[in-house]
């Protein structure tokens, strides 16, 4: 293929081609997407290209999108490019609509899905794995108030103060 | 089409409630609100709408008020109550269970996605015990109602354990009561009067697959050369709406349907297509384009179309058939009927792939013959080419509980969710509206998929822009037949009776 | 990263989880040896195809790459 370094329609500081390596490199607003987003879109591609992701400088997000296989025609990275770009904003607006309707989406979804299981009988819970690495607790419902804020619990906070009535003065 | 101009509207908000909107013609616009209500308005009336300068007391201001778009007087409760209803099937699990009870199958269909094996590979028959563990798994299902579909390759090359689980099946539901159905989806072409008898007996509802006239459905569906395919489906059609009438039931609520899939060579034939069915005595027929799965996929090039080219093909088909429900000829269109059936009586049919959020793993489940369980019938097709990805483990290893509560279905349930996805939430079809997300992940590499270059979106789309216009331009002909178009009879005949004692 | 650099891979620390990139050189420890350093902004890995996969350098490396990735995704993200 013809050795090109970037593309006639985008310019050379948005995506540079390396023919020689089958590869576009996309510079990414960090503002405008989100890293979840770039996940998002990033993942998709990893069954047909070689997919990097790294920071060219603060604020900016670089993805290098390397062809597995040998690509006959240019239009064929430019394609890349615009199918990642595409994806990349669908994740981005995805990101913020989940954010939006967070609430809406998760009633739903856990509506569904203990209208599906029901309700657990004596094997379930026998079978439960009630260790703390079991249960994902990213909302930190199950801390103690204590463990949030940083008090000791009050039998703690108890001790605490009997040894330091008992401290030689 | 002359667009409307937002920036000449210049919308106003505060009168107005949560609305989307999407223009279907000239002075067409559409516009939908959370809980389903809608209603078509004029490019002047949806100005005046969207500046918020519809005069109290005028005919535009009390039907958007009775509909519940405007903010002043928003009934939340009623808002509340339509969702609600909208969304009563996220309250239960699976009720379609898919057998698939062999591989092996006698047709080679040329978009055929069933992962088919030839006739001697008897390894891909599902055994009894497999057979048995599946419809313990199946019958743990919270819903009370189940329905047990067979499916294949050909379900009857393995009739002994069609029988087995019809028969297991029933004997485990009497104790514990659902309304258990079962369904058959066959080619009808190993058909004989003993399997029909037993069939008939155990009250199992029949479907084939008809592709349109006979030229078209041999050269797509090719059965061994001494047979004819279309022949074959058409006696047993036949010979089954006659025995349903032997028995006492109602011919117009009893009767076989059958399924097609648009290919290419369909698309200039919508006419005989539509003409091959009323003469057949189906009263339904169910106009669905070709899927990316399985053998579809090797022979994507000759039978692949743009939507577009679909979209012509179902206008006119459709227009044929509502001239045809004018003259007094029942039939209908099952997609069609799906939405209608959301967008006039504000209720879900319930259709799987066709709902927020889907049915995979929710609503309905696959057992492979080989006792894996999958979130849906395509994600079993999925895993004939190798890609596992949808397994949700095996009637070995698994239970009920664990399998709705995989994460595999956790994952699902979001990505088919509509207020999630881009596009679908500025959509007006949204709350009548579905994705699939084994199609998305198969065709766009996610099981979000991106709706505004993805085919089922644009079919969807496409099918409810014909559907809005005929609202919208309201002949009376038209209106009497979306009314039975969603007129739901129940067919209690199919539902097993739980104190009907079997003999093993 | 291009292909001659390709052998030394700079996986930014806020992009790229560093129990992912253990994982993955574990996984591919058959097809090439690994030397792992990290600075303040980048967990660094050198990679050198074992011998016999040398002709299929490339796409060592690439797979490496995209098996971090997808650990990192597969964890959440990078912290």
């Amino acid at each position: 293929m013809q050795s090109t370094t970037s593309f006639s329609d985008i310019p050379e500081a948005v995506v540079s081609v390396d023919a020689s390596e089958r590869s576009v490199a996309i510079t990414l607003d960090a503002e405008l997407y989100p890293l979840q987003a770039v996940y998002g879109a990033a993942y998709i591609f990893i069954d047909r290209c070689y997919v990097f992701v790294d920071r060219p400088q603060p604020g900016r997000y670089r993805v290098t999108l390397a062809a597995k296989q040998d690509v006959a025609e240019p239009e064929a990275l430019r394609a890349v490019v615009g199918e990642f770009a595409n994806e990349l904003l669908a994740c981005a607006w995805r990101h913020q609509i989940t954010q939006d309707n967070r609430v809406a989406i998760e009633t739903v979804t856990v509506q569904a899905i203990a209208g599906a299981m029901g309700e657990p009988s004596l094997d379930d819970l026998a079978d439960f794995d009630f260790t703390d690495e079991a249960l994902d607790d990213p909302l930190g419902i199950a801390q103690s108030w204590e463990e949030k804020h940083g008090r000791p619990a009050p039998a703690k906070a108890e001790a605490e103060a009997k040894s330091e009535e008992e401290a030689p003065a | 089409m002359q667009r409307i101009n937002l920036a000449e509207i210049k919308p106003r908000p505060g009168t107005q409630a949560y609305f989307r909107y999407r223009q279907i013609a000239d002075d067409s616009i559409v516009i939908s609100n959370l809980e389903g209500n809608w209603l078509i308005l004029g490019a002047e009336e949806f100005g005046r709408f969207a500046r918020g300068e519809v005069e109290p007391g005028s005919p535009l201001h009390e039907r958007l008020s009775s509909k519940n778009f405007l903010r002043a007087n928003y009934d939340v409760q009623a808002a509340a109550e339509r969702m609600k209803a909208r969304k009563y099937f996220i309250h239960a699990g699976p009720l379609l269970h898919v057998m698939v009870v062999t591989l092996r199958c006698n047709e080679t269909c040329v978009y055929c996605h069933a992962s088919r094996a030839n006739m001697d590979a008897v390894e891909t028959d599902m055994t009894p015990e497999i057979a048995e563990k599946a419809v313990d798994v199946a019958l743990g299902t919270t819903n009370n109602f189940v329905t047990i579909e067979f499916q294949g390759g050909e379900p009857l090359v393995n009739f002994g354990v069609v029988k087995h689980i019809i028969e297991y099946a029933t004997k485990r539901n009497q104790e514990l009561g659902k309304r258990l159905e079962f369904t058959m989806v066959s080619n009808f072409s190993l058909m004989d009067e003993e399997k029909l008898a037993y069939l008939l007996e155990h009250k199992v509802q029949m479907c084939t697959s008809i592709d349109g006239p006979e030229q078209l459905h041999n050269a797509q569906r090719k059965l061994p050369t001494t047979h004819n395919a279309y022949q074959a489906a058409a006696k047993w059609i036949k010979r089954i709406n006659e025995a349903y009438i032997e028995i006492g039931l109602d011919p117009t609520l009893y009767h076989v349907e059958a399924l097609m899939t648009t290919t290419k060579a369909t698309l200039p034939l919508w006419k005989e297509v539509v003409d091959t069915y009323v003469g057949l005595g189906c009263k339904t027929v169910f106009l669905r384009p070709i899927d990316p799965f399985g053998f579809a996929e090797r022979a994507r090039l000759r039978l692949e179309y743009p939507r577009g080219a679909y979209l012509e093909f179902y206008r006119n088909a459709l227009d044929y058939m509502l001239e045809l429900n004018a003259q007094g000829v029942e039939i209908l269109e099952r997609y069609a009927a799906i939405f209608l059936t959301k967008i006039l009586r504000g209720e879900d049919p319930n259709f799987l792939d066709n709902r927020s959020p889907a049915g995979a793993g929710i609503g309905q489940l696959a057992y492979s013959y080989d006792g894996t369980i999958y979130t849906c019938d395509e994600a079993r097709m999925l895993a004939a080419t190798g890609d596992q990805t949808f397994k949700l483990g095996t009637v070995f290893d698994t239970n009920y509980r664990k399998v709705v509560g995989h994460e595999t279905v956790r994952a699902m349930t979001i990505a088919t969710n509509l207020d999630q996805q881009p596009d679908c939430v500025n959509c007006a079809y949204n709350p009548y509206c579905g994705t699939n997300a084994a199609y998305n992940y198969k065709a766009q590499g996610s099981i979000f998929g991106r709706m505004r270059d993805n085919n089922v979106c644009s079919v969807h789309k496409g099918i409810q822009d014909y559907l809005f216009e005929k609202l919208a331009a309201g002949d009376p002909k038209v209106m009497q037949a979306f009314e039975r178009w969603t007129t739901i009879r129940p067919r209690e005949h199919f539902v097993q009776d739980p104190k009907r004692s079997q003999t093993p | 990263m291009s292909a001659s650099a390709a052998r030394e891979l700079s996986f930014p620390r806020d992009i790229y989880a560093g129990e992912a990139i253990d994982e993955a050189v574990k996984t591919w420890s058959g097809f090439a040896d690994f030397a792992l350093r990290e600075t303040d902004d980048h967990w660094i890995v050198a990679l050198t195809p074992k011998p016999e996969y040398q002709a299929h350098a490339r796409r060592i490396v690439g797979e490496f790459g995209n098996a971090v990735l997808g650990m990192t995704i597969d964890r959440g993200g990078a912290t």
